[in-house]
Formats: C-alpha cells, sequence, structure tokens
C-alpha cells in the first residue's frame, strides 16, 4: 500500500464520519425553524418560543467557570432514554393549581440565547432544567425564591432536609464588609452581626438570575410533544 | 525486523546512537514537563475527589472549589501529561523507525516551551474562573490556536522523517503514529471551530464537545498508545508480531469505526435520533478494533514470557494492553441504548472510563515505552528495579478501583438515578462509595508515581548506572550478574530484536 493511498484511507474513513456526524448535523441545526403552534390541535395560534428573561450569557458564564455542569444536568430525557419524566418536580410540576401538570421534555428551543447547552457530566446533584420553577413553586413560597437561591449558594447545608447535601459551599462569590452608616441595599439578611453585611457579588447576582430562568415547563405544539398522555388536573 | 542491506550491524547501532542523542535533549524535555504535570494533575484530583465525597473540604477559596478543581485535573492530565508523553513517544518511535537523524530538536524545545506555558495559562485560566465550561476544552479560549499551531510544529518533523525514510518496509507502528498526526489537528480544529468560530445550536455544541472527548481518546491517545505497544512487543521479545492481518483488521476497523462514537451522551437529547443512536453502536464496536490489537499484542509477548516477567518495559505495556481489553468491555457494557446507556449516561462511570483509557490503558502502554526510550536517550540505564516495581504494582492497584468505579459504580450510581420513586438522595448515597474509591485510586496513582518521577529525575540528571547492563525485574537464573547478559551498545533486554 503507497503512502498516498494510506493517506487517503485516513481521510476517507475519519472524513465520511466527520461529514455525516458533525459537519451535516451542524448546518442543519443552525438553521432550526421555528415551530408553530396549530390551531386545531393546540389550539392557540403563534410561534412556539419559549421566553427566557433574566441575564441568561453572563449567568451561563459563571455557571460553566464554576464547573456547576461537572454535577448538574440540564436535560429530561424522554422516557425512552431515562425516567427524568417521573420524578415529581423535574420536569415541570405535577400539580400546578393552574396548569395542571407541566412536565415535559426538553427541546431544542428551551437553550435559547445560551452558547452552550450545559446537558452536563454527571447528576452528583438534581437535574437543574426547572430549578427556577421548582425554587419559585415548591421551596420559597411565599418569600423570594432568589434569596433562597443566596442563602442555598451562600451555604447548601443550612436546611435540616439538605444537611446530606453535597454541594459546594459558593461563598466566594459573596462580599462581607462592615457596615458603614446604612446597610447596602442588596445586603442580605445573613447572620447575628449587625455590624457586617453580605451582599451577593456580581457574578453571584448573574448565576442567580440564570437559574431563575432555567423554567423549561412551557406547553409545547404537539408537535414536539412526545411525553406520556397526562391526566387532566382535576 | 528486517535490516537494510546497505549497512552492517555495527554502522546500524552507530546510526541509532545518532537518533537517541539527538532526540535526548527534547524527548528528555517532553517526559520530565509531562512527570510535573502529572504530578499536579494528580493533586488536583485528590483534591477534587475528596470534595465529592466531603464538601466542605477546603471550602473557603473560589479557586479551589470543585467545579474549577475537577476540569483543571483533567485538562492537565490531557493536556499536560497525556500531550507530552505522546510527543516524546513519538518523535523517537518515528526517528527510529524512519532510520532518521532528528535535525530539529531546537524547534522541538522551542515549541515544547510554548505548549507548557499555554497549558500552564490555561489551568491557572480554569482555577482563576476563566474556563469554558465545555467539558476537555475547559482552558480559555485563546489557549487552542496556540495549541493546535503548537502540535503541529512538534509533529511536522515526524511526518517529514516518514517522507524521506530510506525505502523498506513501514511497521505497523508507523500507520498509528502518521494517523495520530493526522487526526488530531482535524478534530482538535473542527471542534473548537464549531465551537468558537461558527457556533450553530447549543445542543449540537454539546455534541460536539462530547464528539472531541471520544474522537481525542480513540483517534489520538489510541492510536499513539497503539504505536509504541506494537513497537515494544516485537522489539523486546525478538518474536514477530503474531499476525500481520489481525494488526491491519485492529487498525481500519479503528479508523471506520472510533469517528462515529461519543455522541451517545446525548441520548435523549433534542438533538436527530440517530446520532446518539449511531454513537453508541459505534462505541460498542470499538470492542472489535481493541480486542483485534489487544489479542494479537498478546499473543507477541506471551510467546516469551521469561522476557515477559523480566523487562519493565513489557510489563508496563502488557498491562496497558490488559487495560485495553478491558476498556473494550467497559464500551459495549457501558453503552447499551435502552438498557445500561441510561444508567451510566450522568454517572462516575464517564470518569471511571476516561481514566482506564488515560492512565490504564494509554498511561501504562506509555510509561512501557519511556522505561525502554530513557535509558536509550540518556546512555544510563535505569537504577533501582525496586523503584520500577514499586510504581508498577501501586498503578496497577490504582486501575483495578478504577476499574470497579467505571464498570460498577456507574451502574450502581445510575440505578440510583432512575428509581424516581425514590429522594434524590437516594442517588448520592449510591455513588458515595465509589466517590471515595475515586480518591483512593488517585492516592495510589500519586504513591506510585513518587517513585517513577524520582527516578526519572534522577535519570534526567545523568544520575543513572553507567552499565550496558539493562535493568531487570527479575534475576535471570542463567547469569552471574545481577543485571543479566552483557548487551550490546543498545540494550533491548535479552533475547533482544535484530537491529532495526
Amino acid at each position: 500500500m503507497s503512502l498516498r493511498i494510506f493517506i487517503l484511507g485516513l481521510f476517507a474513513s475519519f472524513g465520511v464520519a466527520w461529514l455525516a456526524i458533525l459537519i451535516a448535523p451542524s448546518v442543519a441545526m443552525s438553521r432550526l425553524a421555528p415551530l408553530e403552534f396549530s390551531e386545531a390541535v393546540d389550539g392557540k395560534t403563534g410561534v412556539f418560543y419559549p421566553k427566557r428573561t433574566g441575564r441568561i450569557q453572563d449567568g451561563a458564564k459563571v455557571y460553566a467557570a464554576n464547573g456547576c455542569y461537572q454535577c448538574h444536568t440540564q436535560i429530561i430525557r424522554p422516557t425512552y432514554a431515562g425516567n427524568d419524566m417521573y420524578r415529581a418536580d423535574w420536569a415541570g410540576l405535577k400539580a400546578d393549581p393552574d396548569r395542571g401538570d407541566t412536565r415535559r421534555e426538553t427541546n431544542a428551543y428551551d437553550f435559547s440565547g445560551e452558547r452552550f447547552a450545559q446537558i452536563g457530566v454527571m447528576r452528583l446533584g438534581p437535574d437543574l432544567s426547572n430549578i427556577g420553577r421548582r425554587v419559585e413553586s415548591i421551596y420559597a413560597v411565599g418569600t423570594s425564591p432568589e434569596l433562597w437561591l443566596y442563602k442555598h449558594l451562600y451555604d447548601p447545608r443550612r436546611l435540616p432536609e439538605r444537611f446530606m447535601s453535597g454541594c459546594p459551599s459558593y461563598q466566594f462569590l459573596f462580599v462581607e464588609k462592615p457596615v458603614k452608616g446604612n446597610r447596602s441595599t442588596d445586603a442580605l439578611p445573613f447572620g447575628d452581626d449587625p455590624s457586617k453585611q453580605v451582599s451577593p457579588s456580581p457574578e453571584a447576582k448573574a448565576l442567580v438570575s440564570y437559574l431563575m430562568s432555567l423554567k423549561k415547563d412551557q406547553p409545547v405544539p404537539a408537535a414536539l410533544n412526545f411525553g406520556p398522555p397526562k391526566k387532566e388536573a382535576k | 525486523m528486517t535490516t537494510s542491506s546497505a549497512t552492517g550491524p555495527d554502522q546500524d547501532a552507530l546510526l541509532r546512537v545518532g537518533i537517541d542523542r539527538s532526540l535526548r535533549h527534547p524527548v528528555m524535555f517532553f517526559l520530565t514537563s509531562g512527570a510535573a504535570w502529572l504530578a499536579v494533575s494528580m493533586v488536583l484530583a485528590i483534591i477534587g475527589s475528596t470534595k465529592v465525597h466531603w464538601p466542605s473540604f477546603l471550602n473557603d477559596y473560589g479557586w479551589l472549589t470543585y467545579g474549577r478543581v475537577a476540569p483543571a485535573h483533567i485538562n492537565a492530565l490531557i493536556y499536560g501529561w497525556g500531550f507530552q508523553a505522546a510527543f516524546a513517544v513519538i518523535i523517537w518511535l518515528m526517528a527510529r523507525l524512519s532510520r532518521k537523524t532528528c535535525t530539529n530538536a531546537g524547534t522541538l524545545l522551542a515549541a515544547g516551551h510554548v505548549w507548557n506555558l499555554v497549558v500552564m495559562l490555561g489551568v491557572i485560566g480554569i482555577l482563576a474562573g476563566y474556563g469554558t465550561g465545555i467539558p476537555w476544552l475547559e482552558f480559555p479560549v485563546f489557549a487552542w490556536p496556540v495549541l493546535l499551531a503548537t502540535f503541529i510544529v512538534i509533529t511536522m518533523g515526524a511526518f517529514i522523517q516518514f517522507r524521506v525514510r530510506p525505502e523498506g518496509h513501514t511497521y505497523i507502528s508507523q500507520w498509528y503514529l502518521l494517523a495520530a498526526i493526522i487526526w488530531f489537528p482535524w478534530i482538535f480544529a473542527s471542534a473548537n471551530l464549531l465551537l468558537h468560530v461558527f457556533p450553530s445550536h447549543p445542543v449540537m455544541a454539546a455534541g460536539v464537545a462530547a464528539w472531541y472527548k471520544s474522537a481525542l481518546i480513540f483517534l489520538f491517545f489510541t492510536p499513539v498508545a497503539l504505536a509504541a505497544a506494537f513497537y515494544l512487543a516485537p522489539k523486546v521479545t525478538g518474536r514477530p508480531v503474531f499476525s500481520y492481518s489481525l494488526a491491519q483488521l485492529g487498525f481500519w476497523s479503528l479508523a471506520v469505526i472510533a469517528p462515529w462514537a461519543g455522541m451517545q451522551k446525548l441520548a435523549g437529547a433534542p438533538i436527530t435520533y440517530w446520532i446518539p443512536m449511531m454513537g453508541a453502536a459505534a462505541t460498542v464496536l470499538l470492542a472489535v478494533p481493541l480486542f483485534a490489537s489487544g489479542l494479537n499484542l498478546l499473543k507477541t509477548v506471551m510467546s516469551d514470557t521469561q522476557t515477559l516477567s523480566s523487562s519493565p518495559a513489557l510489563r508496563f505495556m502488557t498491562a496497558g494492553v490488559v487495560a485495553m481489553l478491558l476498556l473494550g468491555f467497559a464500551a459495549v457494557f457501558l453503552n447499551l441504548p435502552g438498557s445500561t446507556l441510561q444508567l451510566t449516561q450522568f454517572s462516575l462511570s464517564n470518569y471511571g472510563f476516561e481514566i482506564l483509557a488515560l492512565y490504564g490503558f494509554f498511561g501504562l502502554v506509555t510509561f512501557g515505552a519511556i522505561y525502554f526510550i530513557v535509558p536509550r536517550v540518556t546512555r544510563r540505564e535505569w537504577i533501582s528495579s525496586r523503584l520500577i516495581k514499586i510504581h508498577f504494582l501501586f498503578s496497577a492497584y490504582g486501575i483495578v478501583t478504577v476499574a470497579l468505579v467505571a464498570l460498577f459504580g456507574g451502574l450502581q450510581q445510575g440505578i440510583g438515578e432512575e428509581s424516581w420513586q425514590l429522594p434524590w438522595q437516594a442517588a448520592a448515597s449510591r455513588a458515595y462509595p465509589y466517590a471515595v474509591a475515586t480518591t483512593i485510586t488517585w492516592c495510589f496513582l500519586l504513591f506510585s508515581n513518587i517513585f517513577y518521577f524520582i527516578h526519572l529525575t534522577l535519570m534526567w540528571v545523568g544520575l543513572g548506572r553507567r552499565s550496558s547492563h539493562p535493568t531487570l525485574l527479575l534475576k535471570p537464573h542463567h547469569s552471574g550478574s545481577v543485571h543479566g547478559e552483557e548487551g550490546d551498545i543498545d540494550n533491548a533486554g535479552p533475547g533482544h530484536a535484530a537491529a532495526h
């Protein structure tokens, strides 16, 4: 076998796969067309566009730089690929007072505004696809969901039911300063010492804003709805 | 194993000495700086892994948070140690097999310094909180073009040596070296371009990153390790490779199958359904090249069990090949869609599998090559067979532990993750013992490599034994000398091959 044929073999064996699973899908997915609701099936019209509010780009950077993806995923797999849909609060809410069962799979439109979908490496901690929804509707009912997240990031083992949490504390994302005159407006109600105050750093604010934007349980067009049939909310 | 008819054995030996001498400084530079990065990476691994089961450990410093230490560890391991060990093997092996003296040692050294500088800035960047958050590509974005250019500069010489080599046989090792030299820049450039320059879709970007991990293991580290193994096995035993056609099957099946693997980690993600399934199928099929090459190499070394038990190079290499067979088994066992894939997809078994590939297979085979190469380039023999034995023994303990994490830990954790009726804490509790086992793995590996570092440093500063007896692990029965038979100028151990 001559060198030319050998090199040709290397290029061909690699190149076919490279085109098929890297280049072609990249081109196809960069042109992902918006999905429309169908009047007949969905009962409404318009384009499906999961709305996200918050500091998504900065927050995603903080999420990435501090390696949240090492322990947390952001994917609700369809039932053929895993049991994520069945967990009561991962895929949405099992019994939302207004909307009933909001659980659904993750779709390609859920990552709008981000450059890299943090599917995640491992699940040492729970999935975060709907952490914003969970904090708002389950963990921090009646209080500020942002404050709940700040407290959690500051000390994940603060609540007695979370004493086993393996999450690191992110105290380095907070700033502790002495109080001079009035307390800072963004100081958190932490600690017993009235002469000191703890405020979130800009990174912590971006991260919490990003986490609050993770609410991937909006209704999807029937074309995207592969979940098991849901019982009507009673 | 043919000797060129134009030169006699003496000129041949002189040529080999000339090649070794021309490569002394680049090879030793890559090996020692690689060893330093291995040490850094192992310390970071122990810190990171301890944090998994003891979250408040060293918790006061942002730069030591788990989410920064873990990527810093794996990137230091891959780019600091793995690549530099691979560079040493590539440049030395290609020069020897192409029978060409190295003429660009200065360029290699300069490029090597650039590589180390970028790896250092990259690791510091990750720890300082500038990581990209893309698994295995966490170095801040400035790093990749420099790494790519440096890689090309370092391996270009090997490619040219192959082109201008004297007419003759092309060795199996040369196929693998050429493949690694050609595939890696392609993989690295396309992954980084798709991630940073021509972004497609966030989910596709995650797919590219998953593919990159697999491609780096199976299309760069695997070919380099197999090149070393297919050189050492016949060279040290003095027997020909068991089957040439099996070697061809091993090579071309790897070339055809491996580029498709990797995206099974996106099973269930919003991406075209067949892509993860194709990745799972390809990863399972990777058992074919791994078993074909493994069988071939084991058959070759088993033809001379006496040498196998006494040669450090052969013992490390064979242990690496056994780890490769285990890796082939794990590739099948952990990636079956509909049964094990959903359990292992987000579990410790990914990390276990990666360490089994990077340290168990690539690492041990490369250590075998290092134990063979260093005495030749430094013109000194290894000082103590006991240091080599401890290095081997504790590396083997570490690999067995990490294989347990990969094969059972991931499944245990996955079963907990999938048990949706139980609280989430059940999954974390199932992972706990295997997280402890990962820490133990790195303690074994750090302990074992302390002996390697000491030994390599002594060799580097020129304190190796001045002897023509190679350092063997067993005392031969037939010789009065503890160091074996009197060798020729190119000690290859007892029964060494005819020169080539």
